[in-house]
């Protein structure tokens, strides 16, 4: 078995037996169930207004109940949802061998350290796309439970298009989460991170240069902060591919050299 | 044949603190290297310098013939260690955290990780999650990931800390017999002094960052060794009465220390010949000074 893949082993086995990310995968398989339940409400206007705040929250986000709608919902709910859990989930893979101290257990090894961060980075990939696959193909499901008019099979294929995409682009941004995991040696700066750069993506769209903040660039790319994407362009990838590739270099570039005093 | 360990003027400072200042080691294969001093002395940075874990300041670190730094391999295939209190992932059983080790070890099978298990006495954990585990038991599977490579070399920060009597002598058992059966070198660090005495062919003592002394194993029994010390008035005198009736004398600061058996055992005799000779001591006592008595003395005379 090579390096590589012993990493990846040993990194998905912690994984698979951690409470924290089985919770994340939850929380993030609620969006198509609160999309349903949307849709729902929004078949039945009278059902609708006898629940009051939920069906007013139904109303604002989706307006008719149709598969269109039901995909840009769940659209807007990757990209938000996506930025705080993906970002859970690499603090979690990234800081929990600083809090739990286990770091020490993999520097004097004969496996280089650039290979177990590859593996955490893979790792946290592979999560991030394939709980939105899941979550995609649970849509369908739950959308075809609930009936609604407005389906074509290329719609379907747009939307996983575009919920991949969302996805991808929130994960290229993933590697500082896991730089700032390393540099403050735990959960809090990393977390403290993500929050703070949610916050300046709404700000910075509000202001009109969210295709410029790279952190705006997959909400905008959804729509989840309103009717903005042509202002997405070439510079827009490129400013949240320049993100990914600091993060990622950063972060091999962190375990090799700084000192594991603790 | 390359030493195991060799440092060349090791510093390390974070700001203006200097953790361990100029510490140069050469320890040789098969050998125990007890490496002692008090909290803060320096032990645990050096440890971390050795196993690149720090960058040193200043100074070169050489583990079995190879260079240590952050790139490659380096000689971490031959080499077990354990860093301070030993840490686990506690979500996993005993077997899946060694299982862990062994594959980045690049270890093939899982014979390696059934041996360590047995040979640190875990057989009845082994499929305990590691959060459960007592310290005790936290530190075998520390020691027990230390030696599932079969390393050469082993580096272990304070291997007994946190074990019950029985367990330290087990421990004791085990490296003694490593040593002896596989030639297996190892430097360990302890504030068990009893422990280092019993185990180490040599002793470093470090202090204040610096290493101060290095004790061979037969410094080490000449420690153990009782003597008499005798203080006189005029201690020029004393000495050339007693070498006139046949006792060696080394002088050490106010005092005359003599080694000989006939004098430990009349020391009646050598104040006799003191008081005949006009030079009455003023202090006659038989002295047995251990490493804990010793490590004490001088770490105490340069605070």
């Amino acid at each position: 078995m090579s390096w590589f893949l012993a990493a990846l082993w040993a990194e998905g086995l912690k994984a698979r037996r951690s409470r924290v990310i089985a919770a994340t995968g939850a929380a993030f398989l609620l969006f198509p169930l609160v999309d349903g339940l949307f849709m729902i409400i929004l078949k039945d206007p009278d059902q609708a207004r006898a629940m009051g705040l939920i069906s007013t929250k139904a109303r604002l986000v989706a307006g008719v109940a149709d598969w269109p709608s039901f995909f840009q919902f769940l659209l807007q709910g990757t990209a938000a949802g996506g930025a705080i859990l993906f970002a859970f989930v690499t603090t979690w893979v990234f800081g929990r061998e600083f809090s739990d101290h286990t770091v020490k257990e993999l520097l004097a090894i004969p496996t280089r350290r650039a290979t177990i961060v590859a593996a955490k980075l893979l790792l946290t990939a592979l999560w991030a796309m394939g709980l939105t696959l899941v979550m995609f193909l649970l849509s369908l499901g739950i959308g075809k439970a609930v009936d609604m008019p407005g389906w074509s099979s290329e719609l379907a294929r747009t939307s996983l298009g575009d919920v991949l995409l969302t996805a991808l682009l929130t994960y290229l941004l993933i590697p500082m989460v896991a730089l700032f995991a390393s540099m403050g040696r735990g959960y809090l700066l990393p977390l403290g991170w993500a929050l703070g750069s949610l916050v300046m993506a709404q700000i910075a769209a509000l202001l009109g240069w969210g295709d410029y903040f790279p952190w705006a660039v997959p909400a905008l790319t959804s729509g989840a902060l309103g009717p903005r994407a042509e202002q997405i362009g070439l510079h827009s990838y490129l400013s949240v591919l320049l993100v990914f590739i600091v993060g990622t270099l950063g972060t091999f570039a962190w375990w090799r050299s700084a000192d594991q005093s603790r | 044949m390359s030493l195991a360990v060799e440092t060349v003027g090791l510093s390390k400072s974070y700001g203006p603190v200097r953790a361990v200042e100029s510490v140069s080691l050469r320890v040789g294969r098969g050998e125990i290297y007890g490496f002692i001093g008090r909290n803060g002395a320096g032990k645990t940075t050096t440890i971390r310098a050795l196993l690149g874990m720090i960058r040193p300041s200043a100074g070169s670190v050489r583990m079995l013939g190879e260079a240590v730094g952050p790139h490659g391999r380096g000689p971490w295939r031959r080499v077990g260690h354990l860093v301070e209190e030993p840490s686990a992932y506690p979500e996993l059983t005993v077997r899946e955290n060694l299982e862990i080790a062994r594959r980045l070890q690049g270890l093939q099978g899982s014979a390696a990780t059934s041996r360590a298990i047995e040979r640190l006495g875990l057989g009845p954990y082994a499929d305990r999650k590691a959060g459960v585990l007592s310290s005790g038991n936290l530190k075998r599977l520390g020691l027990a990931r230390a030696l599932l490579h079969g390393p050469e070399l082993l580096v272990l920060d304070e291997p007994a800390n946190g074990l019950d009597p029985a367990g330290v002598v087990e421990i004791r058992e085990l490296l003694a017999g490593l040593v002896r059966e596989h030639g297996v070198t190892v430097f360990m660090s302890s504030h068990i002094l009893t422990e280092v005495d019993r185990l180490a062919s040599r002793i470093g003592i470090i202090h204040q960052g610096s290493l101060i002394e290095e004790i061979e194993a037969g410094k080490l029994e000449e420690l153990r060794s009782p003597r008499l010390e005798v203080e006189a008035r005029d201690l020029e005198a004393a000495q050339r009465a007693l070498a006139e009736a046949g006792f060696e004398t080394i002088a050490q600061g106010g005092t005359l220390i003599l080694n000989q058996a006939e004098a430990i055992a009349a020391p009646d005799r050598v104040a006799a010949i003191l008081v005949n000779a006009g030079s009455p001591p003023t202090r006659l006592a038989i002295q047995q000074e251990d490493l804990e008595a010793h490590f004490l003395r001088l770490t105490g005379e340069m605070a």
